[in-house]
């Protein structure tokens, strides 16, 4: 176990060390130049002596890899540079978001996941009722649309029509219900088709249809029984579809004004403010490799098949 | 079983939506406002004027009027002498900042000294570059004399209160900024309000400036919300949590008509004109006969009425009308593709198809995908084939000089017309060179030298009608379309208006009974 333990340590390092350089060069050569449009703000063109004194003020004047190293080196030390916009420091900044997205997320995880196991477990006890498949399509349905719509749809209905829940911001607590099933909607569809899909097969193994033979009630065959063979598949689904929050998270937090790193990053974006972009995807990447290299080290522990690879 | 299913997903549901207990209805008392905006009108201390001019928490020394002309603000006049090398102005009596120091002549220079210290900075509003370069760019030096701001030019500008207008000449306390010139904390000015609370892309809230020498606004407090997506704006409209819609870009043009019905839009003419950009330095469009062909391809009319939904009007001259008696009074709009066809067949079709730019950034606030089809389609009635090339990055694509017609939004924010011929059509101009413009016309140089120094207005003024004469048939650029910025109150509020510059003055907002 340990030296599967190391051996995935290193891996991880060098795939770390790989996204760094990805995420460097995907920014440093995305085409414009920064210089110029930070200072072009409000559609005044600026001048050519400024740009120049802004380029090399923010060390853009430097070659690429000396550039690479001096971001990197800073980034050891925590320093995720300055914002272009308004020059406050970078890490500050997505550390003081990280809480609010990972409350949406969390709440979108605890829906995703509430959902999925109650509509699986309903299919699996009424595989032909009406209501079954009606959940089936609803799912298929809500996985085809994407989470803009949805969230469109939730505002119209809920918070403009009913007056219900706000349409955004997180000032009152009943602001996170709307954005969290916007997201959480889109993970419960890809969970619960993984987990209805093992659930009907875990029905069919025999030591469950003995349970049932020996006249044991179809509620705690399947509560009971089936679900713990169908839960790890599922468990493995789930995080990846933690990452997918975090990505989805994007467009939700927008939408709803969520003070999250997500409405962060969509702005720096925008506003091409490169070390904010940086830093984001850098931080979702780290977090989602870490995620799932836990959850295969998880894995591993529980099945000896994995360790033995 | 499947009771208790459904009893377990009702209280799911309940779960979910227990806590959320209604939002406080904005208009709950007459004394508060809560309105949207889709940017943050904070910057922050870093940013050298922290808030925008919008907010009222700061007063510049000159301002605007709707005719984009200079008018008084700190400064209640000015004069200028030696042949607009010297300018004095008179400040505004009794005037205290919200820490109820007083405002006077050496805090004014204090200011502008500061900004001539931390310039270049960039700013979320108007960088300190280009614009402090056309404010102060010929500034000798400025000093306090007798209760009076004097600036004193090295060479003569006919037209200072203009560039100062607005941002670059807002004053604070002093004792706002440290040595350095950064904020010391919050800001401190002469407004009707202080900013007393700020949630970085979430909200500002303005309370009452008690030191205010004017007239006390009717709002107590004022909330500005953050709200970035433009559906998610008018749903917070629609839903009553917000009274009103302000700043650039507030309703998009396709959102003006949804609203109409139960909110009252006002729709004022703005700064931001939309132009389309000619690349003269290579084949096809360095023959001027083509130029206007495709000017006289575009039905102006349609693209503003239908595809800008009304929010703009079809542009004629150079200068658009917010500029006053400074747009050329003689500019038609131009449409007759009978004409331009001629033309063409007269200099020959290009067999090439001629690429029309547009900015990934540009076109979700305003449908340039669609009005770049719209393009297309004419330039080919007319017998210019051409295709539709869309860029992130639109400065690299015109600097390797691979496109033949760039549309693009530009503004002034004060009205300073020298400012957009000098920097952007001038033959040494950094735009025109760097993007391949390919215009040169020594007479255009020097009719703006001229209009620079001139100081009588009537000379200058016709001088820039001179100006836009020679660009309607030079046509290096041509205006498309001149942009209002709709914005939108619930019916509540009253008293709102926008300059051209998108600045609503928040002191005059009160409530309608």
């Amino acid at each position: 176990m340990t030296a599967t333990v190391l051996r995935r340590a290193a891996e991880l390092l060098l795939v770390l060390l790989g996204l760094s350089v990805l995420v460097f060069l995907l920014t440093s050569l995305a085409p414009g130049d920064p210089a110029e449009e930070i200072l072009r703000r409000g559609g005044i063109q600026p001048t050519a002596r400024s740009v120049a004194a802004l380029r090399a003020e923010l060390g853009l004047d430097q070659p690429l890899f000396t550039q690479y190293l001096r971001w990197l080196l800073a980034l050891l030390r925590g320093d995720f540079g300055h914002s272009y916009t308004d020059r406050s420091p970078v890490a500050a900044e997505i550390f003081s978001r990280v809480p609010a997205t990972l409350r949406l997320a969390g709440a979108a995880a605890v829906v995703a996941v509430a959902l999925a196991v109650l509509a699986s477990v309903r299919a699996a006890f009424r595989p032909g009722a009406l209501d079954s498949r009606a959940i089936a399509l609803l799912t298929v349905a809500i996985a085809g649309v994407p989470p803009y719509i949805v969230g469109i749809l939730l505002i119209s209905v809920v918070a403009v029509g009913l007056r219900a829940l706000p349409t955004g911001g997180a000032d009152s607590p009943g602001a996170v219900v709307l954005p969290a099933l916007t997201l959480g909607l889109a993970g419960a569809a890809t969970l619960l088709r993984l987990l209805r899909a093992d659930l009907a097969q875990a029905l069919r193994l025999p030591f469950v249809k003995l349970a049932a033979a020996k006249g044991l009630r179809p509620r705690r065959a399947i509560m009971v029984h089936a679900l713990r063979v169908a839960a790890p598949n599922a468990i493995t689904a789930a995080s990846t579809v933690l990452a997918e929050l975090l990505a989805g998270a994007v467009v939700v937090e927008t939408l709803f004004s969520w003070p999250g790193v997500g409405q962060l990053a969509v702005s720096a974006i925008r506003q091409r403010d490169l070390p904010v972009v940086q830093a984001y995807v850098l931080v979702t990447a780290v977090t989602t490799v870490l995620v799932l290299a836990l959850v295969e080290l998880c894995l591993a522990a529980a099945d000896p098949r994995v360790r033995r690879r | 079983m499947r009771k208790r299913a459904a009893i377990m997903l009702a209280t799911l549901l309940g779960m979910l939506l227990a806590g959320c207990g209604g939002q406080e209805p904005p208009g709950g008392n007459d004394r508060q406002l809560t309105l949207a905006a889709p940017r943050d009108l904070v910057a922050g201390p870093a940013d050298p004027y922290y808030t925008h001019q919008t907010l009222r928490v700061w007063e510049p020394l000159v301002t605007v009027d709707d005719k984009l002309r200079p008018v008084p603000a700190l400064a209640t006049g000015w004069d200028s002498a030696d042949r607009g090398r010297r300018w004095t102005f008179t400040l505004r009596d009794g005037v205290r900042f919200s820490d109820g120091t007083p405002l006077t002549a050496e805090s004014v220079v204090a200011n502008i000294k500061r900004f001539l210290r931390i310039a270049p900075r960039q700013s979320a509003f108007f960088s300190l570059d280009a614009g402090m370069e056309a404010a102060y760019g010929k500034l000798g030096e400025v000093r306090a004399e007798g209760g009076k701001v004097t600036f004193v030019l090295d060479r003569p500008l006919a037209d200072l209160p203009s560039r100062l207008a607005g941002f670059y000449s807002m004053i604070q306390s002093p004792k706002a900024f440290t040595p350095s010139g950064d904020f010391a904390g919050k800001p401190v000015g002469t407004g009707p309000y202080t900013l007393v609370n700020w949630v970085k892309g979430q909200r500002a809230e303005l309370a009452v400036n008690p030191h205010y020498y004017g007239t006390a606004p009717a709002y107590r407090k004022i909330v500005v919300r953050v709200i970035p997506d433009a559906n998610a704006r008018v749903a917070a409209l629609r839903a009553g949590e917000v009274d009103g819609l302000i700043d650039k870009g507030a309703l998009l043009p396709g959102q003006v008509a949804a609203v109409a019905g139960g909110f009252r839009v006002v729709r004022s003419p703005s700064v931001l004109t939309h132009y389309l950009t000619f690349n003269a330095s290579r084949k096809p469009f360095s023959d001027p006969r083509l130029r206007e062909a495709a000017d006289l391809a575009i039905d102006r009319q349609a693209i503003a009425g239908k595809l800008l939904a009304g929010t703009a009007r079809a542009g004629a001259g150079f200068l658009s009308p917010v500029f006053g008696d400074l747009a050329e009074p003689g500019s038609t709009v131009r449409y007759d593709p009978g004409k331009a066809r001629e033309l063409v067949t007269t200099a020959g079709a290009p067999t090439a198809p001629v690429s029309i730019l547009i900015s990934s950034a540009e076109t979700g606030q305003f449908p340039y995908t669609d009005i770049a089809e719209v393009l297309r389609a004419a330039l080919e009635q007319a017998g210019l084939p051409a295709k539709v090339t869309v860029a992130e990055a639109t400065k690299s694509v015109m600097e390797a000089g691979d496109y033949d017609l760039f549309l693009s939004a530009y503004s002034v924010p004060n009205g300073d017309a020298d400012y957009l011929f000098r920097r952007f059509l001038r033959s040494d101009a950094s735009w025109n060179v760097e993007r391949k413009l390919g215009y040169r016309n020594p007479d255009f140089d020097d009719l703006i030298d001229q209009a620079t120094e001139q100081t009588d207005p009537a000379r200058r003024r016709d001088l820039y009608h001179r100006v836009q004469r020679l660009l309607a048939t030079d046509r290096p650029m041509i205006p498309l379309a001149y942009q209002d910025n709709p914005i939108v109150t619930t019916s509540k509020v009253g008293g709102v208006a926008q300059s051209v510059a998108y600045v609503v003055d928040l002191g005059k907002l009160a409530p309608l009974r």
